[in-house]
């Protein structure tokens, strides 16, 4: 096992290596940091010269990466032009937001997908059932800012009072006590777990359906068990394997921000960040999120593998 | 399916011909049953073709059914309404900015005057053009790179493994921008820029299902009987492949549309004059506050349009099930049969993205780090 992850975690950092190389060399061929400067030259000649120094412009496109490496192996990951600090330190306010959000949303997500898919898979063929899975159905054909904005009308126009909604401004501070925070947190973070209860809940009720038409819950119902035991202790434990993995990888995406939803309840998340650093051409913010949205992606990936290895022995990982 | 074409490698051309209903003769009409409905009456009835068979099933799905002709009515509505209408998509009539649905601008105008009702068609038209180019091209690409890392496994299998993480580590949506900054931003690039993000989930899906046809006694018997590479890939292994990619092309659809939309709503898509689905609820999201309709009804659009996909999806997976087949009413009676049918299909592979890990899985490997599906794209969610 330890060798596994380890191999893993070995074989990930070269691909990381690669993806940022890659992002590095797109966002620099497409963008010009000094392109604001072209037309003033004999007169900002002193302001050309600073910027061609600060992103080595002066170097080969091919290996200025190499420099950033460099500078990101000591930890230095640059600064952010459009927000005016240190990546480092934008990752980490922008990172602690988009989690205040994503655990939330996880934690309401996973509990519902659970339940909706024991109770779907129980009262297979009932109207409840039809009635979960159709919302499911909806649910998955939301595109992700439709749905925000429909929960936005909804609890933010209709019932103001309920929820304030903010104008479209990605810098607003997050609430100052408690109460305020999660008045802020509830909109996105609910838009963010319907999307993941919809697709989770269908796949949480199969995998209960095929664990409840096994053998062994035949065997465990004919030796009497009550049937609250039966699916809740044996039925559940071997269903939720496949949907553990699921959740691990949902995780992971909360977690990397999402761009959409974050934006239109103007949440100073990762997402925001990205796509204005993204527009700016802030080609050391894209790269600092870059390299931390992929290390979760890569991370989670690897949890999402080891876990199916630990719940189910018979899947060995080599 | 799987057993039929394991003997007739053996068996001779003629009886292959004759005996064999499989997906195989498909394409294959003048066919020639051993005893023709005409000759013995009553007795044996004229084989169907698979895709005849298929889509007796299909039709049979209610929900399916109904998303066909949901999508062919909304299809349908998206050409002809324009004709309709006084106005071309990108008219401007700055005397009408802003006015409420009426019979002459059945959908309203925007703010400058243009017509919603005609742009909302022609949006749904871009969307969909771009969705089903995007999806054709992704299974073109994930096909082929599926069915070749897994068919000739080692090397071959271990670099298109770690290209697929590459796609997975990088922003879907910084991708798109660059792209989109390096090469322009008309339908046919953006499909194609959407189709480069969107292949890995196919050549997962599909590596795991030749993973496991490899092993198969009939692709041995065709190997022990002197088949060369091109006609066991040909006959063998992409019959069977075709099944699942049909369903991850249906569902690719939906998820390109809703993919573009986004990026039309970011700013990163469909340029302006041109609409799509995207660009309109992007147009009017300022005003939601007070003019929810505008805003909305190309939502509503897009999730209509994603709904009747899904739903076609999930019938042609149930069509499609061989194990269906085989299960058909054998002892129960046939509603009950039918019932399990369609869970045994779903417990197969349910949600797209764990379509692949779950296939992956019972070929016995569980390697790439990336395997079990991800939805890494910042702005996916």
């Amino acid at each position: 096992m330890f060798a596994y992850i380890t191999r893993r975690v070995l074989v990930s950092i070269p691909l990381l290596a690669v993806a940022l190389y890659l992002v590095f060399i797109g966002v620099s061929l497409t963008t010009d940091p000094r392109a604001d400067f072209y037309l003033c030259l004999p007169r900002c000649q002193d302001g050309f010269d600073r910027i061609t120094e600060v992103y080595n412009l002066d170097t080969n496109v091919w290996l200025r990466p190499f420099i950033w490496f460099g500078e990101a192996l000591t930890g230095d990951l640059g600064e952010s032009t459009t927000i005016g600090q240190p990546v480092t330190e934008v990752l980490r306010t922008r990172g602690w937001n988009t989690a205040m959000i994503a655990v939330p949303a996880f934690l309401v997500s996973a509990i519902f997908a659970l339940l909706l898919s024991v109770y779907s898979a129980r009262h297979q063929y009932t109207f409840g059932d039809y009635f979960f899975t159709g919302l499911a159905f909806v649910g998955l054909a939301f595109p992700s800012f439709v749905l925000a904005l429909v929960i936005q009308n909804i609890f933010g126009v209709q019932f103001q009072n309920w929820f304030g909604v903010k104008p479209f401004n990605t810098g607003r501070k997050t609430g100052t006590n408690f109460l305020e925070l999660l008045r802020d947190i509830t909109l996105p973070a609910m838009s963010l777990a319907i999307l993941f209860i919809s697709a989770d809940s269908r796949f949480g009720r199969a995998s209960m359906l095929e664990t409840l038409n096994q053998d062994y819950i035949r065997t465990a119902r004919a030796k009497g068990i009550s049937e609250r035991s039966v699916v809740w202790k044996h039925a559940l434990r071997n269903a939720l394997i496949p949907l553990v993995t699921l959740w691990a990888l949902n995780f992971s995406a909360l977690l990397s921000g999402s761009v959409v939803t974050e934006s239109i309840f103007s949440w100073p998340g990762l997402g925001p960040a990205f796509i204005t650093g993204l527009q700016a051409s802030d080609l050391d913010l894209v790269l600092g999120i870059v390299l931390l949205t992929g290390s979760i992606v890569v991370v989670f990936n690897l949890i999402a593998d080891v876990l199916y290895g630990v719940l189910d022995p018979r899947i060995r990982l080599n | 399916m799987a057993d039929t074409s394991e003997a007739t490698e053996i068996a001779t051309e003629e009886l292959r011909d004759a005996e064999v209903h499989g997906p195989r003769d498909h394409g294959n009409p003048e066919q020639a049953p051993l005893f023709s409905a005409g000759e013995v009456e009553g007795l044996t009835e004229k084989p169907k073709s698979f895709g005849r068979l298929t889509w007796e099933k299909f039709i049979r799905h209610r929900l399916a059914l109904v998303g066909l002709v949901g999508l062919l009515v909304i299809v349908a509505a998206f050409f002809i309404a324009p004709y309709f209408s006084n106005y071309a998509f990108d008219q401007r009539n700055v005397r009408d900015r802003l006015v409420g649905p009426s019979w002459d601008h059945p959908f309203g105008t925007d703010e400058i005057g243009r017509d919603l009702f005609v742009r909302t068609a022609q949006g749904g038209r871009y969307s969909m053009r771009i969705g089903l180019m995007a999806a054709v091209i992704a299974t073109v690409i994930g096909t082929l790179f599926g069915a070749v890392a897994a068919y000739f496994g080692r090397w071959v299998d271990v670099a298109i493994s770690q290209l697929i993480n590459l796609v997975l580590v990088v922003p879907a949506l910084l991708i798109l921008a660059v792209f989109a900054l390096y090469f322009g931003r008309d339908a046919n690039r953006l499909a194609l820029v959407l189709a480069l993000l969107l292949w890995t989930r196919i050549a997962r899906v599909v590596r795991g299902v030749v993973l496991s046809i490899k092993e198969a006694d009939y692709v041995m018997a065709a190997r022990a009987a002197g088949a060369s590479h091109g006609r066991i890939i040909g006959r063998h292994v992409l019959p069977n492949v075709i099944g699942a990619v049909v369903v991850e092309v249906t569902l690719l659809v939906g998820t390109v549309i809703v993919l573009e939309s986004t990026l039309s709503f970011l700013g990163l898509g469909v340029q302006r004059p041109n609409a799509s689905l995207g660009t309109l609820v992007a147009d009017a999201k300022g005003s939601i506050a007070t003019d929810p309709v505008r805003v909305l009804m190309p939502g509503f659009f897009i999730v209509l349009i994603v709904l009747c996909i899904n739903f076609i999806g999930d019938g042609l997976r149930d069509a499609l099930d061989p194990k269906a087949k085989v299960e058909g009413g054998k002892f129960d009676s046939k509603k009950a049969a039918k019932k399990r049918r369609k869970d045994g299909a779903k417990a197969g592979g349910i949600d797209g993205r764990t379509r692949g890990s779950a296939l992956t899985v019972g070929g016995g490997r569980l390697t790439g780090s990336v395997e079990q599906g991800s939805n890494s794209t910042p702005g996916a969610p």
